[in-house]
C-alpha cells in the first residue's frame, strides 16, 4: 500500500498544483518514481495507491503503470481515491485511517503481508530482504529504519536491543533516545493490522498511534536497520539538499549506474539536449530536449528548459520546460515547471528560493 | 479520424554501412543520439493516423523487433489493424534494390485484409518529418496512378498507389516484367505517374557519409527544428537513463548529448548517445558515438563512427574524414595503432608470381598498407618461376627442419625487401619447388606443408598482432596457430573466391599433428576448416558478402559462413592510381574528367587497331576478360545474334580462357565480320585500348566477387554495363532517367535476353542523349576506387581484430 496522499504544504509553492509524489527530483525524476521502481525491481507488482490531494497529474503520469512494468495482467496498480462510506466518512485523517477507509482492497487479494510505503522518498530499496527479516523473526511488525545524520526530532525515533526488537518508539521527540529513525515503511502481519486497525479508538496515524499501540499490546515489533540512502523530502530545503547530492555526492544514489537497479521514470518525447553554445557547462545535470546558450555551473535542468545567450545559471534546480531569456543570473533558486523568465532578470538568493510564474508577475510588478 | 492509408515499411534491401550493418538491419542503427533509423517512418505513420503497418524485413531482424515489440510507442497496439513483421518465406534470396512485388505476394493475405483503400510504400532507413495525408490527397487530386516521393533530386523509393492498382500487380507479379514500384515507374507507359516534391529536410541513410552527415545535420538547428517537430514527435521506444552529467572539466560546443551519459571532456559538433563516458582531457569532434562508449583521457577523435561499446583507449587519435568517416565495430577496443603488425600469407603475389587477381591483391595491398605506417610481413612459396627471376636478390636468412606426418623435411628461408614490405620466401624441395603454382596432385599437401612452415616460423620472426590468411591455400594456419604456442594470436581469413575450396585427404590432420579434430568426411575442405577457424573472415566486396549467405552463391558453405555471419566482412578491392587515362602512356590520346570530348580520339584509334569502320557514331561495346562460363559468355551467345543485327553496335574482346566458348565466340564473330573482333590470348592487344577506346564496357557476370575490369572502366569513363552481383553491385549503379544520377547500367537476373534489353537501352540514350551520357562518363570517372580508401578500410579491420 503506497501512501501518496500528502500535501506537502512545506514545499510551498513546489506543490501548489500538485501532489507532492509528482514533483519534480534530479531532472527527469518524480518522487513517486522510487517507490514505484522499487516496487518493480522487488517483484511486488499488487499495489494500492492512495490519493487524495490533487490527485489527476498523478493519475495522468502513472497511467496503467507501464512505465515500471506495473501493468500485469493480476494485481497491478489500483488507484484508491477517498469515497463515501455508509459510516459518512470521506476525508482521510492520517495514514492509518487511510489505509483502513481501503482495507476492502487487501481482502480483495488476502496477502500474508502487507508492505506499507510513502510515496515521497528518495531511496533505493530492494524490499525483500525487509520481507525475509520479518518472516524469519516471526515478527507481527517490523519497522524499516535509517540513521539519521541532523536532526533526528524530524523523524519517529526508535531505540532496538540487540535481537533488533523495538524497546521504545517515539514520533518527533524533543529529547531523541538514538539516531536510529523510522523510514515510514513498515511490513505488518496482515491479520495484526486489522486488528489493530479495528481495536485503536484513534487510529489515524501509523507513528503516533498504531505503532504505539502495537508496542503496548506487547507485539512483537522489530526494526530492519537499511542500509543505503534515504532522504525524506518534505522540506523545500531537504528537497534542494537532496538534489544537490546528485551533484556532489553521486555515489549516495548511484543514479548513473542503473543497470541492475533502474529509478524508471515516464520519458518524454524530446530528442537529447543540444548545447548550442557556451562558455561553461559544468557540474550539472541536463535532460533531453533542453537547449543551451548560457552557461550552466552546478545545477539540475529538467527537459525542455531553454537558456538563453549571456545567462548564468548557478547553484539552480530548474523544473520542465522553463524559459530563461538572456543576459539573466539565477543562483540558489528551484524554478518551478513552466515558469517564463524574461530577458535580463537576475534572481540571487542567499536561502533556496522557489520560483513561479505569480512570483515572477510579483517580482515585474515591484520593478514597475 | 483514422488515415484512408496503410503502410508497407520496406525493410527488405541492406545499403552497404560496413561493420555497422553486420549485425543489425539500417532501419534498427541509432540515431541522434536516442532513436533508431526506423523511428522516423514510424513516427510519421503515426502523426499521419495511419495505424496499419506491415514492416518486411530482410534476414536478421532481431534488433528491430526488439526496438518496434508492439509498436506501442507509434499507436499500433491495437485491437484492430496494428503493426505486423512480415518475414520472408524464402530465405534464400538475396536482397534487392526495394521490396519486390513477390515478396508482398508472400502476404497477400494482409493486402486483402486491409480496409485502408490506398498504400504508401517507404524505407525503413530515411530521415525525415512528412505528412501521408499530404502525399495522399495531392495524389488524388493529381488524379495519377501511382505517385512517386521525392526530396530534390533524390530518390526516396516512397510511393502511393490505390490498394486495388498494387493488389492487381502483386497477384501478377509472376506474368509482369515489373518486379518493384521503381522498375513500374520506370518502365510502365500506360501509368500517369506524379511527383510530390517534399519540401523539408530528408536524407537517405545509404552509406556511412550520410549516416554521420545526417547525424550531424541534426546540430543545425535550422535543420533539428523541420526534424523533430513539436506537433509532430519523433517516438521512439521508452529507456531510463538519469539526465546527462557534466563534471568539472567540460568543454562544449554545439553538440546533443543523451541521457546517462558522464562528460569530462571537450565535446564540438558531435552527437553523444547514451551512457557514453568521455572522460578528462578527451577531445571528441565531428563524431557521432554510440551508446555506453568510453573515451579515455588524451583520446582525439575526429569524423568518426563509434558503434555501441566503443573503448577508446587512451591518447588514441582517430581521424576519417567526412566522405569516409572511421568506424568502429561494437564492442571494440581501440588503442594507438602506429606499429601495427600484420603478416600477410597467400599463395600468390604480384610481382613475384601471379596467376589471377589474388596476386595483384596482396602485391598492392601490402604495399598500401606500409605506406600508411603498417609493418606489413608477407610470407610466399618459393616456386621455381620466383627463383628464376629473383634468386640473385634473395637473401637466404636460415634453415628450419619441418616435420610432415612421419617424415622429416628441410626448408631454406629466403629474404627480400620490396617497395618496403618484407617478403619471406620459403624454399621446401619436396613440396614448393614447382614450374606452376597450382595444378599438382599433391597440391593439398603441398599448401598443407606451408601453412605447417609458416606456423612453425612464428617462432623465428618478431611478434605479429595479426595474421592475414588468403583463401584455401593457407587456410589451415589459423587451426595450427590454434595448436601450437601461437594459440590466441588473432587471424584474418579472406575468400577471393569460394569455387576453390582445397578437398583433401583426412590423414593431411594427422600429418599437421593437429590433436582434436571431428572429421565430418572422408576428405577435408582447407576453406571450409578456415571458414570454422579463423578469427575473423573476409570477402573482396560487400555485396559478395551477403550473396554467400544464399546457396546460389555460398555452395557447400552457405551453411558454416551463415554460422559466422558476425564476423564476416566485406571489404572492396581498389584499383592502383597508375590506372589514369590523363597519364597512361599507352592510349593515343590523354584526357581527363576537364576534357572528356577527347575520349573519342582513343575509340577511331582502337576501331582502326582492330580492323573495325572507323566511326565515332558506332556504338562500341568493349569487353576484357578471362573466357570463362563465370563471366556470363552465356548470355553474349545466346543474344548477341540478335542484338548485332542492328549494324551500329561493334563488340571488341579481349580475353583468354575456355576453348569451348572461344570457338562459340568465333562461329558468331564469323557471322559478323565487320562488328566482331576477338582477341584471343592476353598479349594481342593493349587493354587500355578498350579501356579507353570503348563506350560501354561489358561484364554481365554469373558472378563476380569484387572485379576490377569495371573499376578501371569507370577510371577511363567507359561506361560499365553490369550485372547486378557481388563487386559489380557495389561499385556501378544504374543510370536513372529520372534524376540523371548513375555512372552505368545494370541488370537484375542471368537472362540473355534482359542484358540484351539494357544494352539496347544503353545504345538509345547513346544515339538520342549525348547530354545524359557525358554526364554518366563524367560520374564514372569521378567513381572513387582507389586502392588508398580500401587500405583504409583494411586497416580499420586489422584494429578491430587484433588483441587488446
Amino acid at each position: 500500500m503506497v501512501l501518496v496522499g500528502g500535501r506537502g504544504r512545506r514545499l510551498k509553492r513546489i506543490t501548489k498544483s500538485t501532489a507532492k509524489p509528482a514533483v519534480n527530483f534530479g531532472g527527469k525524476y518524480r518522487l513517486i518514481d522510487f517507490v514505484l521502481s522499487n516496487l518493480s525491481n522487488s517483484g511486488i507488482s499488487t499495489i494500492g495507491l492512495i490519493t487524495q490531494y490533487e490527485p489527476y497529474q498523478l493519475l495522468s503520469y502513472i497511467e496503467h503503470g507501464s512505465t515500471w512494468d506495473l501493468d500485469v495482467n493480476e494485481g497491478g496498480i489500483s488507484f484508491l481515491t477517498p469515497y463515501t462510506s455508509i459510516s459518512g466518512e470521506l476525508w482521510q485523517k492520517g495514514t492509518a485511517h487511510a489505509i483502513n477507509q481501503h482495507f476492502r482492497f487487501i481482502d480483495l487479494y488476502n496477502p500474508e503481508y502487507v508492505l506499507i510505503l510513502s510515496g515521497d522518498h528518495i531511496y533505493k530499496m530492494d524490499y525483500n530482504p525487509m520481507i525475509e527479516h520479518h518472516i524469519q523473526n516471526k515478527s507481527d511488525i517490523t519497522i524499516a529504519t535509517f540513521k539519521v545524520d541532523n536532526d533526528p526530532s524530524r523523524f519517529g525515533i526508535l531505540e532496538m536491543d540487540d535481537a533488533s526488537r523495538i524497546i521504545s518508539f517515539e514520533e518527533k521527540p524533543e529529547n531523541p533516545k538514538s539516531d536510529l529513525a523510522s523510514m515510514g515503511i513498515y511490513v505488518f502481519n496482515k491479520k495484526v493490522l486489522k486488528e489493530l486497525l479495528d481495536n485503536s479508538d484513534e487510529n489515524f496515524d501509523f507513528g503516533k498511534d498504531i505503532i504505539p499501540l502495537g508496542l503496548r499490546e506487547k507485539l512483537n515489533v522489530f526494526a530492519y536497520k537499511f542500509p543505503g540512502y534515504f532522504r525524506d523530502v518534505g522540506t523545500v530545503n531537504s528537497l534542494y539538499r537532496a538534489n544537490m547530492e546528485l551533484l556532489d555526492s553521486p555515489q549516495y544514489l548511484k543514479l548513473q549506474d542503473y543497470a541492475d537497479f533502474p529509478i524508471f521514470t515516464k520519458s518524454v518525447n524530446l530528442p537529447p539536449h543540444h548545447i548550442i553554445h557556451s562558455e561553461k557547462v559544468i557540474n550539472s545535470l541536463i535532460s533531453d530536449g533542453c537547449l543551451i546558450f548560457g552557461q550552466i555551473i552546478h545545477s539540475i535542468l529538467s527537459s525542455g528548459v531553454v537558456v538563453k545567450e549571456d545567462t548564468i545559471i548557478k547553484d539552480t534546480i530548474i523544473h520542465p520546460n522553463v524559459k530563461i531569456g538572456e543576459n539573466c543570473y539565477i543562483e540558489k533558486a528551484i524554478i518551478v515547471e513552466g515558469s517564463v523568465i524574461l530577458s535580463g532578470t537576475t534572481l540571487k538568493f542567499d536561502e533556496v528560493t522557489v520560483v513561479d510564474n505569480e512570483y515572477l508577475w510579483k517580482l515585474g510588478e515591484n520593478n514597475e | 479520424m483514422n488515415s484512408n492509408i496503410f503502410a508497407i515499411v520496406d525493410a527488405t534491401f541492406k545499403d552497404n554501412l560496413e561493420q555497422l550493418t553486420l549485425h543489425r538491419m539500417p532501419g534498427a542503427l541509432p540515431f541522434a543520439g536516442k532513436y533508431r533509423l526506423i523511428d522516423f517512418t514510424l513516427s510519421n505513420m503515426r502523426n499521419s493516423e495511419i495505424t496499419n503497418v506491415a514492416i518486411f524485413p530482410y534476414g536478421n531482424y532481431r534488433s528491430l523487433q526488439d526496438h518496434v515489440g508492439s509498436g506501442k510507442r507509434w499507436g499500433l497496439d491495437r485491437r484492430r489493424d496494428g503493426l505486423f513483421i512480415l518475414p520472408p518465406k524464402n530465405l534464400y534470396i538475396p536482397p534487392d534494390e526495394m521490396i519486390t512485388f513477390q515478396r508482398m505476394s508472400e502476404h497477400i493475405e494482409f493486402f486483402k485484409r486491409s480496409s485502408q483503400d490506398y498504400a504508401v510504400i517507404t524505407p525503413a532507413s530515411i530521415v525525415w518529418n512528412i505528412d501521408f495525408q499530404d502525399c495522399l490527397n495531392e495524389h488524388l487530386k493529381s488524379k495519377a496512378d501511382i505517385t512517386e516521393i521525392m526530396y530534390q533530386n533524390i530518390r526516396l523509393k516512397t510511393f502511393i498507389i490505390s490498394k486495388k492498382l498494387l493488389l492487381d500487380y502483386i497477384l501478377t507479379y509472376d506474368s509482369q516484367e515489373y518486379r518493384t514500384m521503381l522498375e513500374l515507374v520506370e518502365k510502365s507507359p500506360n501509368l500517369k505517374i506524379h511527383i510530390y516534391k517534399h519540401q523539408n529536410y530528408t536524407r537517405t541513410i545509404t552509406d556511412t557519409f550520410n549516416y554521420l552527415k545526417s547525424n550531424l545535420d541534426m546540430l543545425r538547428f535550422n535543420i533539428g527544428v523541420t526534424i523533430f517537430k513539436e506537433d509532430r514527435p519523433i517516438y521512439s521506444k521508452e529507456k531510463t537513463a538519469p539526465p546527462t552529467r557534466y563534471l568539472e572539466n567540460a568543454v562544449i560546443d554545439n553538440s546533443m548529448i543523451s541521457s546517462g551519459s558522464v562528460i569530462d571532456g571537450t565535446v564540438i559538433n558531435s552527437v553523444i548517445a547514451r551512457d557514453v563516458i568521455v572522460k578528462k582531457g578527451a577531445t571528441i569532434k565531428n563524431s557521432f558515438v554510440m551508446s555506453n562508449c568510453v573515451i579515455e583521457e588524451g583520446s582525439i577523435l575526429n569524423f568518426t563512427i563509434l558503434d555501441k561499446q566503443t573503448i577508446v583507449k587512451k591518447d588514441t587519435h582517430i581521424e576519417g574524414i567526412l566522405t569516409s568517416p572511421y568506424v568502429t565495430q561494437k564492442e571494440q577496443i581501440v588503442s594507438s595503432f602506429e606499429n601495427l603488425k600484420v603478416l600477410l600469407v597467400a599463395s600468390e603475389s604480384y610481382p613475384f608470381i601471379k596467376t589471377g587477381g589474388l596476386a595483384d591483391v596482396i602485391g598492392s595491398l601490402s604495399r598500401n598498407l606500409v605506406r600508411q605506417g603498417i609493418d606489413a610481413t608477407v610470407i610466399l612459396p618459393l616456386y621455381k618461376k620466383i627463383k628464376t627471376t629473383f634468386f640473385e636478390s634473395l637473401k637466404y636468412q636460415f634453415a628450419k627442419t619441418i616435420i610432415y606426418g612421419k617424415e622429416r623435411y628441410k626448408v631454406r628461408i629466403y629474404k627480400y625487401r620490396y617497395k618496403k614490405v618484407r617478403y619471406y620466401f620459403v624454399d621446401s624441395f619436396d613440396f614448393l619447388d614447382t614450374e606452376d603454382v597450382y595444378g599438382y596432385e599433391n597440391d593439398t599437401d603441398r599448401f598443407a606443408f606451408f601453412n605447417k612452415v609458416v606456423v612453425e616460423l612464428l617462432d623465428d620472426l618478431d611478434p605479429f598482432d595479426l595474421v592475414h590468411v588468403n583463401d584455401w591455400h593457407t587456410a589451415l594456419i589459423p587451426i595450427l596457430i590454434d595448436n601450437s604456442k601461437h594459440k590466441g594470436l588473432k587471424t584474418l581469413l579472406t575468400i577471393h573466391n569460394i569455387d576453390y575450396q582445397g578437398i583433401g585427404e583426412s590423414d593431411i590432420i594427422k600429418k599437421l599433428n593437429i590433436s582434436d579434430f571431428v572429421f565430418k568426411d572422408e576428405t577435408i575442405n582447407f576453406l571450409e576448416i578456415g571458414i570454422n577457424t579463423a578469427s575473423k573472415l573476409s570477402t573482396v566486396s560487400p555485396t559478395y558478402k551477403e550473396e554467400l549467405k544464399y546457396e546460389y552463391y555460398g555452395k557447400n558453405l552457405t551453411y558454416s559462413l551463415l554460422n559466422r555471419e558476425r564476423e564476416f566482412y566485406g571489404i572492396l578491392n581498389g584499383i592502383s592510381t597508375s590506372f589514369n587515362p590523363l597519364t597512361d602512356k599507352s592510349i593515343k590520346t590523354n584526357y581527363s574528367i576537364d576534357n572528356i570530348e577527347l575520349k573519342i580520339e582513343n575509340k577511331l584509334f582502337l576501331q582502326e587497331k582492330m580492323g573495325l569502320e572507323v566511326n565515332k557514331d558506332k556504338f562500341v561495346i568493349g569487353m576484357v576478360s578471362r573466357i570463362v562460363e563465370q563471366k556470363g559468355f552465356d548470355l553474349i551467345l545466346n543474344s548477341f545474334d540478335e542484338l548485332l543485327e542492328n549494324k551500329n553496335i561493334q563488340f571488341v574482346l579481349l580475353g583468354a580462357g575456355d576453348v569451348k566458348y572461344i570457338s562459340e565466340l568465333e562461329k558468331l564473330a564469323k557471322r559478323y565480320p565487320n562488328q566482331i573482333k576477338l582477341n584471343i590470348g592476353y598479349d594481342a592487344t593493349n587493354p587500355n585500348y578498350i579501356y579507353s577506346g570503348a563506350d560501354v564496357f561489358l561484364m554481365p557476370s554469373r558472378f563476380e566477387p569484387c572485379g576490377l575490369g569495371q573499376m578501371i572502366a569507370l577510371k577511363y569513363g567507359t561506361l560499365p554495363l553490369v550485372r547486378r552481383t557481388g563487386g559489380l553491385n557495389d561499385t556501378v549503379f544504374k543510370y536513372d532517367p529520372l534524376t540523371k544520377k548513375g555512372n552505368g547500367f545494370t541488370f537484375n537476373n542471368y537472362d540473355a535476353n534482359e542484358m540484351k534489353n539494357v544494352i539496347i537501352s544503353a545504345y538509345n540514350l547513346f544515339c538520342e542523349n549525348k547530354e545524359d551520357w557525358n554526364r554518366l562518363i563524367y560520374r564514372a570517372m569521378k567513381s572513387d576506387n582507389s586502392l588508398v580508401k580500401s587500405t583504409h578500410k583494411y586497416i580499420e579491420f586489422y584494429n578491430g581484430i587484433k588483441k587488446n
